[in-house]
């Protein structure tokens, strides 16, 4: 290890989603909760509006942005963490694995959550 | 210099090849305005001949003393006791974090100074360059090529500061990353860049900033970070756009 | 020798913030609040899950969120979005050069914004609703 050149990992690439994503969802989460809980009537706190709610295709996308933003910025967030423990190259390989399914999963069953929810409506 | 003396007790860090570490107390007579570096040659010089410790010049520009003063990074022979105790009260000292105990309070400090040594750090810099850039401090300039003695000394402390150094060892630390920012702003050297570059580099940093605050030389290791990100991601779009080296 | 080399058994000392300055109570903060944070992701989209059993599975859950206990663990999740959203910002504009000289300044003030924006969603938490 000493003496060696370090190689050149990618720490910017992921590092700058990170933040980009970050900054995303200062924003969406600002639009989220006005939405959600101040616009929308009686802060859909029951099924019937949050059927209604998702009837709207900006609403549909604006939540599956969020989801992805929010999942993306923690993924990598966990990942940068656990990096700063020093693992080896085997455990990281699999944490990377880990992550990718994890975070790929969380997005799938998002989307098909909130189609799912979105097509409930009459 | 006071005529009154306070009594001090030093609790020094003591550890021997693989001995377990324990704390030894010294009580002294001091005077507070003398500093903590005096007070543990003066446990060498007459109290215990096997402590270990490291000094050189004693004004702040070997970067050979740093050591922990009760739980914080300090250059001990710039330390007044005054600052860090009452009369009466107690000194713990310690060696620097995340670097291997050699003997008592010596660390070993290689992998740092070869880490400068990648990082092409510079001893010596222009006087009209020498301070950061952000500051306005202005040198008349009567055409003479000035030079100075560089504001890092090699201490250590920002290293033994940093939450990421304490558990990653392969973290290039801040030292070294500032190092290459100040040699790459001064000499535009594309293969200090490359260095780091990289997740062990450059994108490790977490921005505790405590780096700068332990810095007894105006340094700011932290700031040097940040803007060295700043001309890493310069240089890489430069390259995506005019695809030279 | 080998005492005092950097390991990741020191982990838990990132969280210890003793003889330490503003920019290491920051990172501390960060970190604890981005682990409640995921934890709280993976809970919320579970309980989204919910919708799709119907209303009455979603609607028995809201009621339950009205407890007092619940509604406290909803606002310590708020406190934490703001405490890390906050300071996201501050490290998102000092990693870009923005305002290093003044870190520690950035810190109190988005703090302070943070705690107040815990407070008036508090209240509205807890005595509007």
């Amino acid at each position: 290890m000493l003496g060696t050149r370090p190689k050149a990992r990618e720490g910017a690439f992921l590092w700058l989603i990170k933040i980009l994503a970050g900054l995303s969802i200062v924003i969406v989460l600002g639009i989220h909760f006005v939405v959600n809980h101040l616009v929308a009537p009686e802060g859909l706190l029951n099924y019937a509006d949050v059927i209604r709610y998702y009837q709207n295709p900006w609403v549909v996308t604006m939540e599956i942005f969020f989801l992805i933003a929010v999942v993306t910025h923690a993924l990598i967030g966990i990942r940068s963490i656990l990096l700063d423990l020093n693992p080896s190259d085997s455990f990281l390989s699999i944490l990377n694995t880990i992550l990718i399914v994890v975070g790929v999963g969380a997005v799938a069953y998002g989307i098909w959550l909130a189609l799912e929810i979105a097509s409930r409506g009459n | 210099m006071t005529d009154r003396l306070w009594h001090v007790t030093f609790s020094i860090y003591r550890k021997k090849a693989d001995q377990p570490p324990f704390y030894q107390d010294f009580s002294l007579e001091v005077d507070p305005d003398e500093y903590v570096l005096d007070g543990i040659e003066r446990i060498w010089a007459f109290h215990d001949r096997s402590l270990t410790f490291r000094h050189a010049c004693h004004h702040s520009t070997c970067g050979a003393c740093g050591m922990l003063v009760n739980g914080v990074e300090k250059l001990t022979c710039i330390t007044p006791i005054r600052e860090v105790t009452k009369d009466g009260g107690k000194i713990r000292v310690e060696p620097l974090r995340n670097f291997p105990i050699l003997s008592d309070l010596v660390v070993d400090m290689s992998e740092f100074y070869l880490r400068m040594e990648q990082a092409h750090a510079l001893q010596v810099v222009p006087v009209a360059q020498s301070t950061l850039p952000y500051e306005s401090l202005r040198f008349p300039d009567d055409g003479l090529p000035h030079e100075r003695l560089n504001d890092c000394i090699e201490c250590g402390m920002c290293v033994s500061a940093c939450p990421i150094a304490l558990t990653a060892a392969n973290y290039q630390g801040p030292a070294a990353l500032a190092a290459a920012q100040q040699t790459y702003s001064l000499t535009s050297e594309k293969s200090l860049l490359a260095l780091v570059d990289c997740a062990d580099g450059v994108w490790r940093c977490h921005s505790g900033f405590e780096c700068t605050a332990v810095c007894p030389s105006n340094v700011d290791p932290a700031w040097r970070i940040m803007e060295l990100r700043r001309q890493v991601i310069r240089h890489r779009i430069k390259r995506i756009f005019r695809q030279d080296g | 020798m080998m005492n005092n080399q950097p390991t990741p058994g020191k982990a838990l000392r990132w969280f210890d913030p003793r003889h330490r300055q503003p920019g290491t109570w920051a990172f501390i903060l960060n970190r604890i609040t981005a682990l409640g944070l995921t934890l709280y992701l993976a809970l919320h989209l579970i309980m989204l899950g919910k919708l799709a059993q119907g209303p009455e599975a979603y609607d028995s859950f809201i009621a339950l969120a009205k407890t007092p206990w619940v509604k406290f663990g909803e606002l310590l999740v708020i406190s934490a979005g703001l405490i890390h959203g906050l300071n996201g910002i501050r490290i998102a504009l000092t990693s870009f050069g923005i305002g290093v000289t003044v870190q520690r300044q950035l810190f109190w003030s988005f703090l302070t914004l943070a705690l107040i924006g815990s407070a008036i969603f508090g209240y509205f938490m807890f005595f509007v609703h």
